[in-house]
């Protein structure tokens, strides 16, 4: 089974069957295949249709990436990397990460409504294709990209009624429709039907909304009501293409068919950014005015038969169609109430995340179980999330907007990347922040200096982490106080200053114990044990892990659980027993995956690759390391795959393997040194010096400098062992290569009359067969054996004794048999 | 090697040899394969009177295709209602009146001169050069 994240078909696919199957090769044929076309013709729906029916050929998945829902072009990047699962390494690094990610991947990327992103979305398409051999992308455009590569599919309508198909795929479309909005003898006059899908150019979005309302009116009314609105448009561009004007009159006419209250829900349900649920849409657009809460679920059924919103998944969802979520955008603009709606959708998304925040306590004493599910909606939130920072941004409401990233900070940590929120804080620090309460904006530093620190910037991060905490403490205690001084003490102990650092520990330890608040208590522990550890006190460290341990336990929060965890398995390792070592990291595993934090998940695996070495239990140490490599590349950590290949120059090295670990450790080293990330060269002169006097000088500076060259990807492989590098290219393959290429008997003679330089018509005379016959057949040896002239196919006829001399001796062969 | 002029341009004097013919016949062939074009599908082609229309004429028919050529000055309406006609899934022009009046058809692809023209690399890499036009044929 293809991985994917394609959405189940909502209702039956009518009609296109040939551009489907002609689609499904195209797209593995060409780099880039674009499809274009006016809004409603059907692109999207096509697409994924389309992608569905080629998953088996990419076996690393087929991957819809919504552009719809971005307005800015700089998070196309973010979109893809959410999908695909690739994480932030450093902050402002995740396109490098993509790159890791999708270099070796037979993908297919669908990328749907790019047509606001188009400059960014060519750039993007046309640098990963030049990068990453088998990606292929599939995109859904009013425009076209304009890239080197990109093959533009121009979507046409639904076929047509005429006196041959009465039963074209615009009417069978329409009547399944109408069938299923519950139209009795909708079919009764088959000359309406086709008076109307010829009204409506065959646009399958037009024909879906006016079978809509077939229960109501009859198919000769709607045609008749649609044809009077050509005359009437009064919005949008009177020059647009004719089918562009046709869609356009018939959103119009199914928009001012609704209710009052229906039309009014519908522009305010443009606010959202994607998927919304019945509660976020009743907090959001409903006003206790216009719209009662109590109405919202009839109104929202309402507009779901009318085909204007669409259900979207059995948990309840609902999201409007790219072209309908910009009418009613218009239309809330026009009624004056863009501000007000996008100010309401800010307070709710914050208050949303914030209770998401609250469930996944820190505080409180409960079961992982009943946190987590607060984790799993907050990240389902995050869309949502970056529209009301920008919102809250242009709004010039810093409150709001600072409490929904304090909020989203948690629910981005638990999963290991806050890259995206050292952003968010810092055009909301740039803000006028007179009328923020102090401890907000304290907090809001700590945060900010949160994400600077995991992305290194360790200078900027300790300005602000000191202010964040004499600014708290101000204040009453609140875990983020605990969390500003962990961060505290951790860019003071990065920055050599561990007196300071040292300090902050102290602070932290007193606050936390005087206000019961275990998940920080636990942090002190874990902080107190890399001291330890540091100064080599492993007893000493061994006791704050299993503290930290216990309060873990206590508090039942599992990211907390896992960090004391791996911490003490590290003590163990120190201590060299590796036993106990296994046994602390083996348990973190499922907690890690759990969370779905892949950066951490990563390590783990490495961390067990090495101690299972150690433990000379190679096949479970092979077995780790490669799930730890194929973690760190699909989520794009180069810093994961440099720790991968040293494990495994380590587990080489312990299995007498010297030209392995000396591949690996170069191989490792080429890409830290490419990141420019600090190593320890005391550990790889300590592998290499037994490597010298074993193999000598000049063997391991040939193997280090293949290493070096090497792709990581294929040094594990030669590590591991395994053949990862020997999978076929692509698909089904080819059946076993022939002799002759798979060339049949007429081609393999043309082929060899090609060897005498004859031209078509000669070969066509000699052969009986007309000169484009022969042209088919050389064009088919072409495709077949991959070449670009009939010289290459004369030379390669020569060379497999296709040529004249041979054949004549080959007949005689067979006649002396 | 037979060097027969099979082809002259009548406006630039250029000559093309039967070799040449059949070279680009064969490339022109398998871009219309990879683009779709199947047995009886009809393919129109706009083009100015030149070995380019003769070459696309010739391949159409090889594939299996009807080729069904549409003069490339008619009037913008007379275009819009031929193509429209045709009932095509492929057109093979580069003239701007011609993909303008496309624009409203049932065509799904059109091709340039140079597509006809460019053979891809390798099959995997193909498509990378598929849409770079030469700068000496382009138009």
């Amino acid at each position: 089974m293809t991985p994917h994240n394609l959405p189940a078909e909502p209702n039956r696919f009518v009609g296109r069957a040939r551009d489907v199957a002609e689609l499904g090769t195209l797209v593995r044929q060409h780099r880039v295949v674009t499809l274009s076309g006016v809004g409603g013709i059907g692109k999207t729906r096509l697409s994924l249709r389309v992608a569905a029916q080629a998953a088996p050929w990419f076996s690393d998945g087929v991957w819809l990436v919504e552009l719809g829902r971005i307005g800015d072009s700089g998070l196309i990047v973010n979109e893809m990397a959410e999908v695909l699962g690739v994480r932030d390494e450093i902050p402002g690094r995740l396109l490098d990460g993509l790159r890791v990610r999708l270099r070796e991947a037979r993908a297919l990327i669908l990328l749907d409504n790019c047509e606001h992103l188009v400059e960014r979305c060519a750039q993007l398409v046309a640098g990963l294709i030049a990068e990453c051999p088998c990606l292929r992308f599939l995109l859904t455009s009013r425009e076209p990209l304009r890239i080197p590569g990109e093959l533009v599919w121009r979507v046409p309508p639904l076929e047509l009624p005429d006196a041959d198909h009465p039963d074209a795929e615009s009417v069978l479309l329409f009547v399944e429709r109408a069938a299923a909005a519950g139209a009795r003898e909708v079919t009764a006059s088959m000359a309406d039907i086709v008076r109307l899908c010829r009204a409506l150019d065959g646009l399958p979005l037009a024909l879906e909304l006016a079978a809509a309302r077939t229960s109501l009116l009859s198919p000769g009314r709607i045609a008749d009501r649609i044809g009077n609105r050509f005359g009437l448009l009064t919005l949008g561009d009177r020059t647009a293409p004719p089918r562009q004007r046709t869609l356009l009159a018939t959103v119009e006419w199914s928009h001012d068919l609704l209710q009052p209250k229906e039309r009014v829900l519908l522009r305010r349900l443009s606010v959202f950014a994607g998927l919304f649920d019945l509660g976020l849409a009743e907090r959001v657009c409903a006003d206790g005015g216009i719209l009662r809460k109590a109405e919202l679920l009839d109104l929202l059924s309402g507009l779901v038969d009318k085909s204007l919103v669409l259900h979207h998944d059995a948990r309840g969802r609902y999201r409007l169609l790219e072209t309908i979520r910009q009418y009613a955008a218009e239309r809330l603009a026009e009624a004056g109430e863009d501000a007000r709606l996008r100010d309401r959708h800010l307070r709710v998304i914050c208050e949303e995340m914030e209770r998401c925040y609250e469930g996944g306590s820190l505080d409180r004493r409960m079961p992982w179980s009943e946190r987590f599910p607060h984790f799993v909606r907050g990240r389902g939130l995050l869309d949502d999330c970056r529209i009301a920072v920008d919102w809250a941004v242009e709004s010039r409401d810093p409150v709001l907007g600072l409490r929904l990233a304090r909020a989203a900070l948690s629910i981005l940590a638990v999963r290991g990347d806050l890259g995206e929120s050292v952003g968010w804080h810092e055009r909301l620090l740039a803000l006028d922040l007179s009328a923020v309460p102090g401890d907000l904006i304290a907090v809001a530093k700590g945060g900010l200096a949160y994400g600077l620190e995991v992305g290194d910037e360790l200078a900027r991060a300790e300005e602000l982490i000191v202010q964040a905490v004499e600014e708290q403490k101000k204040h009453p205690y609140t875990h983020w106080l605990g969390i500003t001084y962990n961060v505290a003490l951790t860019v003071f102990f990065r920055t050599g200053q561990s007196e300071r650092a040292l300090r902050y520990l102290e602070e932290l330890e007193a606050a936390a114990s005087a206000h019961d608040d275990l998940f920080n208590l636990a942090t002190a522990r874990i902080a107190q044990l890399n001291l330890a550890l540091f100064r080599g006190q492993v007893r000493y460290a061994r006791r704050r892990g299993e503290e930290a341990l216990a309060l873990a336990r206590e508090s039942g929060h599992h990211w907390t659980l896992a960090r004391a965890l791996t911490h003490l398995g590290a003590v163990a390792e120190a201590d060299g027993d590796l036993e106990a070592a296994m046994a602390h990291h083996t348990a973190a595993l499922p907690l890690l995956e759990d969370m779905d934090n892949r950066v951490e998940l990563a390590r783990c695996h490495a961390k067990i690759g090495r101690v299972a070495a150690g433990l000379r239990d190679y096949a479970a140490a092979r077995r780790h390391l490669a799930a730890g490599l194929a973690l760190s590349r699909q989520s794009g950590q180069r810093r994961g795959i440099v720790r991968a290949l040293m494990a495994l120059a380590d587990l080489a090295q312990a299995q007498d393997d010297l030209e392995g670990a000396v591949l690996a450790a170069a191989a490792g080293t080429a890409l830290r040194e490419s990141i420019g990330q600090y190593g320890t060269p005391g550990r790889v002169q300590q592998l290499l010096a037994p490597a010298r006097a074993r193999l000598g000088e000049g063997r391991v500076a040939l193997l280090w400098a293949r290493g070096m060259d090497g792709s990581p990807e294929e040094v594990a492989a030669r590590v591991l062992d395994s053949d990862l590098a020997a999978a076929p290219p692509f698909g089904p393959p080819a059946p076993a290569g022939s002799r002759y290429g798979g060339l049949t008997c007429r081609e393999q003679e043309i082929a060899g009359l090609l060897t005498r330089g004859l031209s078509n018509r000669v070969i066509a005379l000699e052969l009986v067969i007309s000169p484009a016959t022969v042209a088919k057949h050389v064009a088919n040896i072409m495709e077949k054996l991959g070449f670009t002239s009939r010289a290459q196919i004369a030379v390669w006829a020569a060379e497999h004794g296709l040529d004249a001399d041979h054949q004549a001796a080959r007949e005689a062969d067979i006649e002396r048999a | 090697m037979d060097e027969r002029i099979v082809i002259v341009d009548s406006g630039t004097g250029l000559t093309l040899t039967e070799e040449q013919l059949d070279e680009r016949s064969a490339v022109a062939i398998v871009q219309l394969r990879r683009r779709g074009v199947r047995v009886g599908d009809t393919v129109l082609i706009c083009l100015p009177v030149g070995p380019d229309l003769l070459v696309a004429a010739d391949a159409v028919i090889a594939v299996g295709g009807v080729a069904w050529p549409v003069p490339a000055d008619l009037d913008a309406c007379v275009l819009q209602e031929r193509i429209q006609a045709s009932g095509a899934r492929v057109l093979i022009s580069d003239l701007p009146q011609a993909l303008e009046a496309a624009e409203e058809s049932r065509v799904r692809i059109v091709m340039s001169v140079a597509d006809l023209h460019s053979y891809p690399n390798s099959r995997e890499l193909s498509t990378q050069s598929d849409r770079i036009v030469p700068s000496a044929s382009g138009g």
